[in-house]
């Protein structure tokens, strides 16, 4: 009935290296100095490198790729702005049933939990 | 006389199905309230056919064809008002044992003969004469009272009353059971409020939504409306278990609306945390450029290895909240009282200042495409290392 659960691992080895590539190209462009700029790039980063590494096979990295393509405000999304509802806070979660938006959620749960360890070893690395 | 056959002839589909429901009690999508109701005379062969048909497969599959006819719905529904009511003396003298005990009646007595006939059904019964021996005395009680001034319909009906309940018991989950055993034991009925306060006295932290459906179940199963909700929501509590069991801490919260609370509040933490991070790794970025092509390699190695338990990532997050506090933040000046407001503050700052840009950089989408794209050529981790090499 359920698709099956995600692999921690390879999300997490996936996005590492999208996560990377896309710390990379940022810290080469020349418009970003110490500024709220790079912050809001590197979230916009991370967000986007973690739904191209789940793929398009979920509904909510679909929903953050739909986004990009529409060039909408993809970054203007604050954890502040949905208010306590379950459906502000999954992407894509407004146009869905409640029976998937639960399995979206736990897949959800998941992929941000991955993310989450993977950027806290990026910085323990990077400044041990 | 005609009755007598019948009753000899519908022992035996009475006692195999009676049987039945044992093997699969642990099937919880597995509902058939209305099994027991095939005594009634019209459909006595289409009712025989059917079970006929259900010990030949003996497969849980094989009982939703019975549902499909409606009229099993209503007579169930007479059958169990019926046998609520006459049972209730009953039921009050064994008020701990199992029902499925009591109900077995007489039936085991019944026929040992046409037990042997049957070929699917053996081994269920071997497991019912154990507990049906151990109630003896209750069955001896109760098939009494049975042939005492009653017509062999009657007590037909009585016997595929009970049944067709303690089916019913055994076709819920099983912490349903014991709610609907309790219920039934305090004069229930169709009456759907009445069931559902007793529910809500003797389990409160149970959500009575869910109950108040499963008593609507006996009376309307068949309809295709609440056979679709059941399975909705079964569907639903599915899903609800799963992400009890990923939402550290959540095991003590009972009820679907403090769960929902805990897992809304999980996925906030989780953005949120997501975004300190992120502003931590930009403020650090551009010192460390060299660093990055390290973490690559290192990544891509480490991480399968490296398994931080998911019990420590909350408070994890509120350590790492206390060391970041700790060093220094030129982007930002807080002091350091207490995680959750320091977090609501940066919030509160970054995206003041955020909103002073007016526009975001437009460069950045063509770098999400980029990096979009990159997967879809790209779908093999491992060789990527050495291609980012190629590309430095």
């Amino acid at each position: 009935m359920n698709i099956q659960p995600p692999n921690s691992s390879s999300i997490k080895s996936r996005f590492a290296v999208k996560f990377v590539q896309a710390m990379k190209r940022l810290s080469k462009r020349r418009g970003m100095g110490d500024r709220y700029k790079r912050y809001r790039a590197t979230r916009a980063a991370a967000r986007v490198s973690l739904a191209a590494a789940v793929g398009p096979e979920r509904a909510w990295s679909r929903a953050v790729l739909r986004r990009i393509k529409k060039r909408r405000g993809l970054i203007g999304r604050t954890t502040t702005n949905p208010r306590r509802n379950l459906r502000g806070l999954v992407p894509g979660g407004k146009g869905m049933d409640y029976c998937s938006l639960l399995s979206e959620t736990a897949h959800y749960i998941t992929c941000l939990q991955a993310q989450v360890q993977v950027m806290q070893d990026m910085l323990h690395l990077s400044s041990p | 006389m005609d009755k007598q056959h019948y009753l000899m002839n519908a022992g035996i589909p009475l006692q195999i199905e009676a049987s039945m429901p044992i093997p699969w009690s642990s099937d919880q999508s597995f509902f058939n309230p209305n099994s027991s109701v095939d005594h009634h005379f019209d459909s006595d062969a289409f009712a025989l056919r059917h079970l006929i048909g259900k010990l030949d497969r003996s497969s849980p599959a094989a009982l939703p064809s019975l549902a499909a006819d409606p009229g099993f719905a209503e007579r169930a529904a007479k059958f169990s008002c019926f046998g609520s009511r006459s049972f209730n003396g009953r039921t009050s003298s064994p008020p701990g044992s199992a029902t499925p005990g009591q109900s077995m009646v007489a039936l085991p007595r019944v026929a040992s003969s046409p037990s042997l006939k049957l070929n699917g059904s053996p081994p269920p019964r071997n497991r019912k004469l154990p507990g049906s021996g151990a109630n003896s005395n209750e069955e001896s009680s109760v098939s009494e009272q049975i042939p005492s001034g009653e017509t062999g319909s009657n007590s037909r009906k009585r016997k595929s009353a009970s049944r067709g309940k303690n089916k019913d018991h055994r076709s819920n989950s099983p912490k349903e059971d014991e709610n609907l055993k309790r219920s039934k034991q305090t004069e229930n009925c169709e009456n759907e409020q009445e069931c559902n306060e007793n529910k809500t006295n003797q389990k409160p932290p149970e959500p009575p939504k869910d109950y108040i459906h499963v008593r609507a179940r006996r009376g309307q199963a068949t309809d295709s409306h609440s056979l679709a909700e059941r399975v909705r929501r079964e569907k639903i509590s599915e899903r609800m278990k799963l992400l009890q069991d990923l939402v550290p801490g959540c095991n003590k919260v009972t009820g679907k609306a403090l769960m929902l609370d805990e897992i809304i509040n999980y996925v906030q933490s989780l953005q949120r945390q997501v975004e300190f991070l992120s502003m931590k790794l930009a403020s650090v970025n551009p010192d460390m450029e060299n660093l990055l092509s390290k973490d690559m390699y290192q990544q891509s190695t480490s991480l399968p290895q490296q398994m931080y338990p998911l019990d420590s990532s909350s408070p994890a997050y509120y350590h790492h909240h206390q060391n970041v506090q700790q060093q220094q933040l030129h982007s930002t000046n807080i002091s350091s009282v207490d995680p959750l407001p320091l977090d609501a503050s940066l919030g509160i700052q970054i995206d003041g200042f955020a909103q002073n840009l007016p526009q975001f950089p437009a460069f950045t989408e063509d770098d999400l495409h980029s990096i979009v794209q990159m997967g879809f050529i790209h779908n093999t981790v491992q060789n990527q290392t050495s291609n980012m090499k190629v590309e430095l």
